[in-house]
């Protein structure tokens, strides 16, 4: 058999080092003292456009925030109640002329980064920005109680409400974000999300645009002529990661100085391993909740043959084991919360009255209500029917999913049927807007107040909105709307809650799994970090490198 | 020649036209919608209207696809809902990024593939030959992701040799116009391409070994041999040429394969690619995008064939087309 004879041995290729000893001579640069540092986020989301009248992606607000200014921003305190909490920002000072009016006066020394100033014309262009249907702002609801906005004189903006409530200032400055009318007076309203001014915006903030490389980085630049005081970080960089792993990844290699939230115990534990890295716990913004439907999937004209009967709901919420499932899935991260509530509401109780984990009750109730094990199968039945629902949940949240499988578990042994439809993150939303489900396990981030979120999810404004399981208690919403609209002091406003989300636990339209504690974590050469629990990068203008902290990466210049 | 061309650009045609009409179909039919909660936060229904009025999805699926095929005739992709800008400008920022990623895993994936597979042909059945062959087999057995995890994981986090993904150093290199910077886009480029690479590499090697093989033992090279040509001519020149075939039709169907199937690859290592791209498209429901990706791939497939047609007549003249 015929057969080849070697010619020649095969050398090892060098290529490799040699190209890894050419990056290693980098460009050092010489940038020297208190405001050099160069801070690299890195993140699994990236903004969509940077125009923050007609985006709400966490990723967006926190790029905007340091490129646009609101009138004034939310204390540490979270306190969004009142004005006392507020901190100025554009505005250099505020008064009330009458209860229902209030008057902002702007402070003269700020400037669009083009060098003109700010007016009162351009928080009156903003807020008709926000306002108007054709721009379709995600926030316009949130403006629905402010009649008008009027300039008085260059400096001064009037805001008029249509009446009194605990949360007027927060409505007239969280939401916006100041826009320049000089640069986008001419953008036709209906073509906003097509607006070239998103892609490289002008702001009036600590930071100017410099770059956005799509799918890979954006890269801001401190104004060091900022009327508020020249921010410490010369440099701003996020990175955009396919998903938080990575993001974590990039961080522990040293690609990356910041992440905002670390997830899983598994990353959290990687960074704590870390000796250059600083990790910064923080209330979190996101509550979940197993939700029941009380409309048949798909007809909302009908009841749910299971989750209409109310002691039913009730005898699957003392099954649930809550406490269990937030050790299991999040460790110390999460808290079960007491109600439909983030860590970051103020009418946060632990005293508020639930539901308790009890399993014999809990199967005393559903034998009581004639669902039994007729056949041995291990699954309770009634007339023929066994108890069993199917529950829908996303594939994209790994939280999501494994809290299905422990909730099913959990169902199975008090004899409940629990089938899991797994479905894409696009088919959840579709499938939950239209009522096609019997219960889902859902999450939903909150404002730092409940009087947006609570009545958009669970009251009837909520129906063919967000309030997919289609609850509705009329003493509930009463309470609701006193709580929102009671001028009569913080504490009557939180007993006020308290009471009606008492009464909705007691329905059980839900059980409400967690609700998360965040960490983040940065390198520990970056210092004075204050992080704002509702958006954690809202501070950052003061977080600084000292000087004999810095390393190549603050110090290059290109 | 013209004619076969001719032919073969028509049934190129017809082909993309369509994967584009059935993708377009499918991905308007498949459940889900472009409008839905953003950061676990709800949506309104005025919003989620507004924009489906804006982008046109309240339109019958025949307007929308007979709008869609009046703009891809003038050159227009279209608007991406989830990315907020022309399609056309997003795929002209992640196809060069793709290309580059898998132009150099072909050369990894053929370089070293050849070089492997003659390598053993010529040591059939001795040690290295048998070495080889079962660590090829390994790595071929590897799923990709796999490998670059454990590639990411030792030669960037645990030595440090590499960065752990991006494309660039975006604060030394924000863009590639130096030397310096060349080199840092390489840099960041050797673990994906290596990744991608490899795994084709060792099944490239065994088809060539198996080509070289069956060459070798045919008259030809017999006869070669006995007029005295040198060993190394024989290998490299007569067997070589003649061992290529079911290379180059492996080489057409590659090609278009890495381009479009670099979605894992691009995922672990962060590279903003037409792979990344589409699969966020894909779950965000962001049609404009879908489609042309389609496209895209469609084409590489295309171009890959005909490139792999064309190359045929290069190794073997008895199979060059000739005209009608």
């Amino acid at each position: 058999m015929p057969t080849i004879r070697p010619t020649r041995r095969l050398t090892p290729a060098a290529a490799l080092a040699s190209l890894v000893l050419v990056v290693g001579c980098a460009r050092k640069g010489g940038c020297t003292g208190d405001y050099c540092g160069t801070l690299v986020i890195a993140t699994a989301g990236e903004p969509d456009l940077l125009l923050p009248a007609v985006s709400d992606r966490a990723v967006t607000r926190d790029v905007a925030d340091q490129i646009f200014l609101k009138l004034a921003d939310l204390g540490l305190s979270g306190n969004t109640v009142g004005d006392e909490d507020f901190q100025p920002l554009l505005a250099e000072r505020w008064e009330w002329d009458t209860p229902t009016t209030l008057v902002f006066h702007l402070d003269p020394r700020a400037r669009w980064q083009d060098g003109r100033a700010v007016t009162a014309a351009d928080v009156a262009f903003t807020y008709d920005i926000y306002t108007d249907s054709l721009v379709s702002s995600p926030f316009r609801s949130s403006l629905r109680q402010i009649a008008a906005v009027t300039t008085r004189d260059s400096l001064t903006v009037v805001f008029r409400f249509r009446q009194r409530y605990p949360e007027m200032f927060y409505d007239a400055v969280y939401h916006m974000r100041i826009l320049p009318s000089h640069l986008l007076r001419e953008v036709p309203r209906s073509q906003w999300r097509t607006a070239a001014f998103g892609r490289a915006p002008v702001g009036d903030g600590p930071y100017r645009f410099v770059a956005w490389r799509a799918g890979e980085s954006l890269e801001l630049a401190a104004d060091s002529t900022f009327f508020l005081g020249r921010p410490h970080l010369r440099r701003l960089i996020w990175r955009f990661t396919p998903d938080q792993q990575v993001a974590v990844t990039q961080l522990i290699a040293g690609d990356a100085d910041a992440v905002e939230v670390l997830i899983t115990p598994d990353s959290r534990d990687r960074a704590r391993a870390d000796t250059q890295l600083a990790i910064y716990p923080y209330k979190g913004a996101a509550y979940g909740y197993l939700g029941f439907n009380f409309a048949a999937p798909g007809d909302t004209t009908k009841p749910h043959p299971l989750f209409e009967d109310r002691e039913l709901r009730r005898a699957l919420e003392m099954s649930v084991d809550r406490a269990a499932l937030v050790r299991n899935v999040f460790g110390d991260m999460a808290k079960v919360p007491p109600g439909p509530m983030s860590q970051l509401f103020w009418i946060w109780d632990p005293e508020t009255r639930e539901l308790p984990h009890d399993s014999a009750r809990a199967a005393r109730t559903l034998t009581r209500l004639g669902w039994t094990d007729s056949d041995g199968d291990g699954i309770r039945d009634r007339d023929g029917h066994p108890l069993a629902f199917r529950l829908l949940v996303p594939t994209t949240s790994a939280v999501r999913r494994q809290y299905a499988r422990l909730l099913q578990e959990q169902f199975r042994v008090m004899g409940v049927d629990v089938q899991l439809d797994e479905v894409d993150f696009s088919v959840f939303n579709e499938r939950a807007r239209a009522g096609r489900f019997d219960a889902l396990v859902n999450t939903w981030n909150t404002d730092p107040t409940p009087s947006s979120g609570i009545p958009q999810s669970w009251t009837r404004a909520g129906f063919g909105r967000s309030n997919y399981g289609r609850y509705e208690n009329p003493a509930f919403e009463r309470l609701v709307d006193r709580a929102v609209t009671s001028v009569a002091g913080r504490d009557e406003s939180k007993r006020t809650w308290r009471a009606a989300i008492e009464i909705l636990n007691q329905d059980a339209p839900a059980v409400f799994l967690f609700a998360t504690e965040n960490v983040a974590a940065l390198h520990k050469r970056v210092t004075d970090v204050r992080i704002r629990p509702d958006s954690w990068l809202a501070l950052l203008r003061t977080w600084r490198i000292p000087a004999d902290r810095l390393t190549d990466r603050d110090r290059v210049e290109r | 020649m013209a004619a076969w061309l001719v032919r073969r650009l028509a049934a190129s045609i017809a082909i993309i036209w369509a994967v584009v009409t059935l993708t377009f179909v499918i991905v308007h039919l498949a459940h889900g919608s472009p409008c839905g909660q953003s950061d676990g936060r709800p949506v309104s229904p005025e919003v989620c209207a507004a924009l489906t009025r804006q982008f046109g999805l309240d339109q019958p699926i025949w307007v929308q696809y007979y709008k869609y095929l009046g703009g891809l005739l003038h050159g227009d992709l279209g608007w991406s809902f989830a990315l907020q800008r022309p399609v056309a400008d997003a795929l002209a920022e992640a196809l060069p990024n793709t290309f580059t990623l898998a132009l150099t895993a072909l050369i990894v994936d053929f370089g070293l593939g050849l070089a492997l597979g003659i390598y053993q042909a010529a040591r059939e059945r001795r040690f290295a030959d048998i070495a080889l062959g079962n660590v090829a087999l390994f790595v071929n057995s590897m799923p990709t992701f796999w490998l670059g995890l454990v590639l990411l994981l030792v030669f960037a986090q645990r030595l440090g040799w590499f960065p752990v993904g991006g494309p660039r150093n975006p604060i030394l290199c924000p863009r590639v116009d130096s030397l310096a910077c060349v080199a840092d886009f390489a840099w960041h480029l050797t673990l994906p391409a290596l990744t991608l690479g490899l795994v084709g590499a060792a099944g490239t090697a065994r088809y060539q070994r198996a080509a070289m093989l069956e060459v070798v033992r045919q008259d030809f090279v017999r006869t070669a041999r006995a007029k005295g040509v040198r060993e190394r001519r024989v290998l490299l020149v007569h067997a070589l040429r003649n061992a290529l075939l079911p290379l180059i039709t492996l080489f057409g169907l590659t090609f278009p394969f890495l381009l479009t199937g670099a979605v894992l690859v691009e995922t672990v290592f962060a590279w903003p690619g037409m792979g990344r791209l589409a699969v966020t498209a894909i779950l965000q429901r962001d049609y404009p995008i879908v489609t042309a990706a389609a496209l895209v791939a469609s084409v590489m497939v295309v171009l890959g064939n005909l490139l792999a047609d064309a190359l045929y007549g290069v190794a073997d003249p008895r199979i060059r087309v000739r005209g009608a």
